[in-house]
């Protein structure tokens, strides 16, 4: 199999993720567009890079997700351009034709943006990623009670925060 | 709790968005060319404060409480020393007022009273004018054949 093929498997088998994973991290579409880029230049220089991992897609987070933080201390500060882009642009979710989905997503991510970055990434790999917290500990380099105690704090803030229109819509 | 559990699997529910359709030529394409990624807006060059504050942080990130207490610890005992410090010397001599004339004229009149008791003073060896330094050789010789 080519290098260039397997690269183009590698994007199309995880840059979604990646994507959703940065953008809700980020929250900067520039970023995120510069962070996947690296990830995926840094797998082609190094074809090996893969090969010991055990969970591919885990893997690709952990380097997204420290190539990200990288990025951020490059730039001084961690949320200095996050308040330039409209709530529609940082979104991880879908668009939803359902005016009253529509405002639930956009409420989510607004209050995913209330919670610091590491808090978010953790409820971000919990929720739609499906990892455990042991997972979750192992790609983000934290112990694993620090991964449940983020997601619950980080889980308790986004109910709070979307409990009125939850209870009308739901 | 069935509630909050409603409330997660809601969240899970929720569809990602897609990554743009772009985004997948452009990277590709930058992955054969070996291009890192440069930021799209020109980072801002760091002024020296938050360079200065991001080297800080770097330094005392593992035990800042330790770091900030030793600082005013620090603190403490500079204060200490400047506050047990003694004020220097009055100097008496830049605060000297001249004597008066009356008391002037009063010690002169002691002066004298002393100079009749104990006869003239000698000067010291120290306020004699010294002997005139030898004349170069040449000119002794011009005086010693004119005399």
């Amino acid at each position: 199999m080519s290098a260039d093929f397997e690269l183009e498997r590698l994007y199309d088998d995880h840059a979604r993720a990646l994507f959703a994973f940065l953008l809700n991290f980020t929250r900067d579409p520039d970023d995120t567009h510069d962070v996947l880029q690296e990830v995926f230049v840094r797998l082609a220089r190094q074809p090996d890079l893969l090969h010991a991992a055990k969970d591919q897609r885990a893997f690709l987070i952990r380097l997204a997700h420290n190539a990200a933080i990288d990025l951020m201390r490059r730039r001084g500060t961690r949320s200095k351009y996050h308040e330039q882009f409209g709530l529609d642009q940082v979104s991880p979710f879908a668009v939803a034709a359902d005016p009253d989905e529509a405002a639930f997503r956009s409420e989510l991510s607004a209050a995913l943006g209330q919670l610091p970055p590491e808090q978010r990434a953790v409820v971000h790999l919990k929720l739609w990623e499906g990892l455990t917290f042991e997972q979750i500990a192992e790609t983000l380099e934290i112990p694993a009670n620090t991964a449940a105690s983020r997601y619950r704090y980080g889980l308790d803030k986004l109910r709070a925060l979307l409990r009125p229109l939850y209870e009308e819509i739901k | 709790m069935n509630g909050e559990d409603q409330f997660e699997r809601r969240l899970q529910r929720l569809p990602q968005r897609p990554v743009p359709h772009a985004w997948r030529d452009e990277i590709l394409s930058a992955t054969r060319a070996g291009e890192v990624p440069r930021p799209a807006r020109v980072a801002p060059r760091p002024s020296l404060l938050s360079n200065i504050r991001y080297q800080l942080s770097t330094l005392l990130w593992p035990h800042p409480k330790a770091w900030g207490g030793l600082a005013a610890l620090w603190l403490l005992v500079l204060g200490l020393n400047f506050a047990t410090r003694e004020s220097p010397q009055p100097q008496m001599a830049r605060h000297a007022e001249r004597p008066s004339p009356q008391i002037r004229e009063l010690l002169k009149e002691q002066e004298q009273l002393f100079a009749e008791l104990v006869g003239p003073i000698e000067k010291s060896e120290a306020d004699r004018p010294k002997p005139a330094p030898p004349k170069p050789r040449s000119q002794r010789h011009e005086e010693f054949l004119n005399a």
